[in-house]
């Protein structure tokens, strides 16, 4: 479960992120709507610990961020915009260097499985990261999401950039991972994707969640809509 | 953890071009320094040895003689090699190696290797201390200046982080693969450098040979840990790969080019030395005028022709029964050893306060303390330069009173045509010089040794105060 309670991030005059009151379910897809600088990756940022908030707080399975970073982080997995890995290590030495951070210690079979099921072909485990193609290296950035067993996932951005079926064999995988308990926070630009795979959707403004709709109660054609107007 | 990490960038690295590039050049380039100075000590040390044989026979040969004119035909003492010297030349190339010991002369060593060489050989010369002091830092700067920064730029920093780990672990984690992959390079070389000591000493290693060469790793270890974790922590603070390449570059060039050079100009130019002219023509006015100025040489040997004929209570030297111009020249030799000396000492505190301003430099500037460090206990540092000079001026000193006590003895004054019976020469010890004692090398070098500690503590601390990076 993820929440914000008052959640702020000031600098200086600017407000990045004004109260945000938010709270996000096991089970439970979100997805945050907004232009560039509206506090989306600002409010991911806070609930990773890579920002101390101005106020309130941001809160893991009931655990605070800002008083113990280090413990939230075992309940936490994160998927940034783009995911570069280390191009002269094979998707699975990426996939083994990040599990074994996180304390898991899984075999050559089990690792090629959690690729499997991101989609990542059977071929390209075994090769070096520095020849896919972005659309592969983001599946390996889901298959170390799915190996740390989260209960909450955090995606900034995920399918900016993917093509139309690897987007959907990802819309699939968070569809999955949901029905599993875990509680996804999706920061993103696309809104059919969010109308498709969320099921609530809130859009953002300077700093403000403006609305948060129920994505069953709207068509992407109204949520278009109400997102021009809104911004 | 911290290994997880060390084992991910030593694989890293070992698979990178970049790596087996510069790394491979960096070996040969030792390898090349390490057989050469190898071969080049080898050869000194032959002839050294050589001449010193031959000038020993030479002394011993000179058939009978005057005393006093054997004191004059001389003798030569020759620097011998240190055994470590082929690692690091320090300033062999350019002292003297080669002292003629004459009565009433204190000559200065003659003969440096630069002397025999082009004019480039002010452009420093491939050894391996060049390599390890000059070249590395640099190797471990364009290997390491990306290692956190680039981590930033791709988003890996925040993957790694966001699965519980902390940014100094990282860091150390890091600093320990860098180590390892560097190990490669560097390791073989002191393997080999060890070896070509054993073979050098053929076999009969010394404890103290032994501790200077484990001192001189520990140095150099602490030397690439304090430029690693700073590449480390300066990629990790630096806003991007290119900053932190031109700031740890900025920092190279400053500590291994610009300090050293301007610390030894500043030192020269606050201590102004006299010339070699000016050095000479001093002593010669002291030693016409006395050292006091008021106690010229006539005066002195008038005192003292009084004072031989109290004491044997004679009238006239004729009357001696010892040979009074070996007296006087004695006493020569005593007061112009005690004027050289004294000059001597003087010039020496100049020389050391010079070097001092670069060796207080060494706080500020690891570079200076591993160089100073390395070529003292290599034995071929400008102290030890000293040493040989001091000891040779004082062999040279005990050699002529020798033969003129005996010459005083056996004949009476004004006998030139007497000569001493050959075995006389023998009653000079071989020139037997040794490098000054390990703890000497250290207590000179204390503010090396502080330096180096002190920047091992200001690394750990650094690396560990890298928690609150900025990271958007």
């Amino acid at each position: 479960m993820l929440q914000a309670k008052n959640l702020t991030k000031t600098y200086g005059e600017q407000t990045a992120l004004n109260s945000l009151n938010l709270t996000i379910n096991e089970g439970e897809i979100f997805a945050l709507l907004g232009q560039n600088g509206a506090g989306k990756t600002t409010t991911i940022n806070c609930f990773l610990g890579f920002i101390q908030p101005s106020g309130g707080s941001a809160s893991i399975n009931d655990v605070s961020v800002a008083e113990n970073a280090l413990e939230t982080k075992k309940y936490l997995a994160y998927i940034p915009e783009t995911v570069m890995l280390y191009p002269n290590l094979t998707g699975i030495e990426n996939l083994e260097f990040f599990s074994s951070l996180a304390g898991f210690s899984y075999g050559k079979d089990e690792l090629s499985s959690f690729l499997s099921k991101a989609g990542l072909q059977n071929t390209a485990h075994n090769q070096r990261v520095g020849g896919y193609s972005k659309g592969m290296r983001q599946k390996v950035g889901i298959a170390i999401a799915i190996a740390k067993k989260a209960k909450a996932l955090l995606l900034d951005e995920p399918t900016s950039g993917l093509d139309p079926k690897a987007s959907n064999e990802f819309s699939e995988i968070l569809r999955e991972l949901a029905q599993n308990g875990t509680a996804v926070l999706m920061a993103t630009h696309d809104i059919f994707r969010a109308k498709e795979v969320a099921n609530r959707i809130g859009i953002m403004k300077e700093g403000n969640l403006v609305s948060v709709i129920d994505a069953k109660e709207i068509s992407a054609n109204e949520l278009e809509k109400l997102y021009l107007q809104t911004v | 953890m911290k290994k997880i990490i060390a084992n991910k960038e030593y694989t890293t690295l070992l698979r990178d071009k970049r790596f087996k590039l510069m790394g491979g050049l960096i070996a040969f380039l030792l390898l090349v320094a390490l057989l050469g100075g190898f071969a080049s000590y080898r050869s000194l040390k032959k002839e050294r040895d050589l001449a010193q044989k031959e000038a020993r026979e030479t002394w011993l040969n000179q058939g009978e003689k005057n005393p006093h004119s054997a004191a004059h035909y001389g003798s030569f003492a020759l620097r011998p090699k240190s055994e470590m010297s082929f690692f690091d030349f320090g300033v062999d190339s350019f002292t003297g190696t080669n002292v003629y010991l004459e009565a009433h002369r204190q000559n200065d060593p003659k003969f440096s290797a630069a002397q025999d060489s082009s004019s480039l050989i002010r452009f420093g010369e491939m050894t391996v201390a060049f390599v390890l002091q000059m070249l590395v830092p640099l190797l471990i700067i364009f290997l390491c200046f990306n290692s956190i920064s680039q981590e930033k730029e791709d988003n890996t920093l925040k993957l790694m982080l966001s699965q519980g780990i902390s940014m100094s672990l990282i860091a150390w984690g890091k600093i320990q693969g860098f180590s390892k992959a560097l190990a490669w390079i560097i390791v073989p070389a002191l393997l080999l450098t060890f070896i070509l000591i054993l073979i050098g000493t053929e076999g009969s290693l010394s404890a103290d040979l032994l501790l200077r060469f484990a001192l001189t790793l520990l140095a150099y270890a602490v030397y690439f840990f304090v430029f690693i974790s700073l590449s480390v922590v300066i990629s990790a603070r630096a806003g991007s790969s290119r900053n932190a390449l031109l700031s740890l570059l900025g920092i190279w060039v400053l500590a291994c080019v610009i300090l050293p050079k301007a610390t030894t100009n500043i030192g020269a130019s606050i201590f102004k030395a006299p010339s070699n002219f000016e050095f000479r023509e001093a002593i010669h006015k002291d030693e016409e005028n006395g050292i006091d100025g008021h106690n010229p040489s006539d005066k002195r040997f008038e005192a003292l022709k009084k004072q031989v004929l109290a004491q044997y209570k004679v009238d006239s030297v004729e009357q001696l029964p010892v040979n009074f111009d070996a007296i006087a020249m004695q006493e020569g030799e005593k007061y112009s050893t005690m004027v050289y000396n004294k000059h001597f000492d003087r010039m020496e505190n100049i020389y050391q306060n010079q070097n001092s301003v670069a060796a207080y430099s060494a706080i500020l500037n690891p570079f200076m303390a591993v160089r100073n460090l390395s070529m003292g206990l290599a034995g071929s540092d400008y102290k030890t330069a000293l040493a040989f000079q001091k000891y040779a001026e004082k062999y040279r000193y005990e050699m002529v009173e020798t033969l003129n006590t005996h010459m005083r003895d056996f004949s009476k004054t004004g006998d030139w045509e007497k000569k001493a019976d050959a075995g006389i020469y023998a009653k000079i010890p071989d020139f037997d010089f040794k490098n000054p004692s390990i703890t000497s090398v250290l207590s000179q070098n204390w503010v090396a040794l502080l330096a180096l500690l002190i920047w091992v503590f200001m690394c750990i601390k650094m690396v560990s105060n890298l928690k609150n990076i900025s990271l958007s």
